[in-house]
């Protein structure tokens, strides 16, 4: 409906209305006339009086955010006519969840490197050491007790498993099933709010771009208890590797970070043998030196 | 006359509109007597009419889910007139963004651990601005600051597309 001898159209408010589109309109800025599903939408759920009641009070900055969020929220329902926005937020609680799982679970596998790559540094450098001191003939303990102290080192890596959280909410597979959950109350963990339609989970997609995980409760619960108790039971044999990690074939490189270690080990024994028997050597000669002074004096 | 000892005690809808609550009462289900502030929000914010519209449009089996997200948007919206539920989405959105540049920083670092590389001190700051994908929708009001987890040109402002800066 147009004005009387205007050349500007009535906004979609009152032209779904179909009433005179006066110039202190309320709703005029915020409804142009070309989007009437905008309207249609939030007239739907909220009802103009209901509208108007929530700008009554606010200022002109604040309308204009409120009814951002009015048609947000409108626009939401309009395609989750279930679920809303109630139903966006547990998906993104959902995806925050999964996230910090995710970054638990990744943070244990670098600390586990970090402690590796360290243990690697020491030892390297136990075994650089062990030549220069023989040069030197520093630090020669009394070949009765300690000659073989300075050489003694435990190896304790083989020992230490790789420890890592899974992130099996990431690996068990979902499937598209239509369900309806059980309604949860906001302060609830996310980790019971499931329900997710199976229109608003493909119809999320349009929404973000990311994947949607519709899920069913059971897998979720399923997957969640085995969550709990992997983390409960730290899984010490690394070539169990959950299949989040399978682009990274650390396997391999464990397993000849093990042999270089394990070669390392050997050679640093032989090693000490060998020092053992140069320490024995020079003992002699020293003590033949005292000797001789001995006898001079 | 029937007896009114017999029948049901009023839902709160019923209660509230002074009305007389019919057996096949929409409202009856899901706003119990016990219950009457979670209908008087829901009637507040979106009306009775609207919502006895909107139950009548889903499955009955649905109907319990629909009214329980309405009464928390209701309540959401009773709490903050501005924003309602749609600040809690903001909020909950930037924090899967935040999470998501940690992972992929992590992610790297793991990487390039596992190619035997040495490791750096810190790990979050070191990928710099990682852009998620899969956020784009969202953006910031020039005028408030406030994220918006949608970017709606409705207005005609020339709101920036794409992440907005937290």
């Amino acid at each position: 409906m147009t004005l009387k001898g205007g050349t500007s159209q009535a906004c979609a408010a009152c032209k779904y209305q179909r009433r005179k589109c006066h110039a202190e309109c309320p709703l005029a800025p915020y409804f142009p006339p070309d989007q009437p599903k905008m309207f249609a939408n939030a007239h739907k759920l909220f009802g103009v009086r209901n509208i108007l009641n929530i700008l009554k009070n606010l200022d002109s900055d604040q309308k204009t955010e409120a009814m951002r969020s009015i048609i947000y929220q409108a626009d939401i329902r309009d395609r989750y006519p279930v679920h809303g926005c109630w139903g966006i937020i547990c998906q993104l609680r959902y995806r925050i969840w999964q996230a910090e799982e995710e970054l638990h679970a990744v943070h244990a596998q670098l600390e586990m490197y970090r402690h590796h790559y360290q243990q690697q540094q020491q030892v390297t450098s136990m075994t650089d050491d062990v030549p220069s001191q023989l040069e030197l003939g520093i630090g020669m303990a009394p070949p009765n007790n300690n000659s073989l102290s300075l050489f003694n080192h435990t190896p304790q890596q083989h020992q230490h498993q790789p420890s890592y959280n899974n992130a099996p909410a990431a690996a068990l597979p979902y499937t598209n099933n239509s369900n309806s959950g059980t309604y949860m109350d906001s302060k609830d963990n996310v980790a019971h709010s499931m329900w997710i339609q199976h229109q608003y989970a493909t119809a999320t997609n349009n929404i973000n771009s990311n994947s949607s995980i519709p899920i069913q409760p059971h897998q979720f619960v399923a997957s969640q208890s085995l969550a709990l108790q992997q983390q409960q039971e730290v899984v010490h044999d690394y070539d169990e590797i959950h299949p989040f990690f399978d682009t990274i074939d650390d396997r391999q490189s464990y397993i000849d970070s093990k042999e270089a270690y394990d070669s390392s080990s050997e050679e640093s024994l032989k090693d000490t043998t060998q020092s053992t028997e140069h320490v024995a050597e020079n003992e002699l000669k020293s003590a033949a030196a005292c000797f001789s002074l001995t006898s001079v004096n | 006359m029937a007896s009114s000892s017999h029948s049901n005690p009023p839902c709160a809808g019923c209660k509230f509109l002074r009305r007389k609550c019919l057996p096949n009462c929409i409202f009856a289900p899901y706003f119990p007597p016990e219950e009457p502030q979670k209908f008087a929000n829901v009637h507040k914010i979106f009306g009775a009419s609207n919502v006895s519209k909107l139950l009548n449009e889903v499955m009955p089996h649905q109907r319990e889910d629909a009214v329980n997200s309405l009464a928390y948007e209701a309540e959401a919206r009773m709490k903050d007139p501005v924003y309602g539920c749609v600040g809690a989405i903001s909020v909950l959105q930037r924090q899967v963004v935040r999470l998501q540049r940690e992972l992929d920083a992590t992610n790297a670092d793991l990487i390039r651990f596992a190619c035997n590389e040495m490791p750096p001190a810190t790990t979050s700051d070191q990928f710099g601005s990682t852009r998620s994908s899969g956020h784009g929708q969202g953006a910031v009001d020039q005028n408030s600051g406030f994220y918006f987890p949608y970017n709606n040109d409705h207005f005609g402002d020339g709101h920036e597309g794409g992440e907005g800066s937290m």
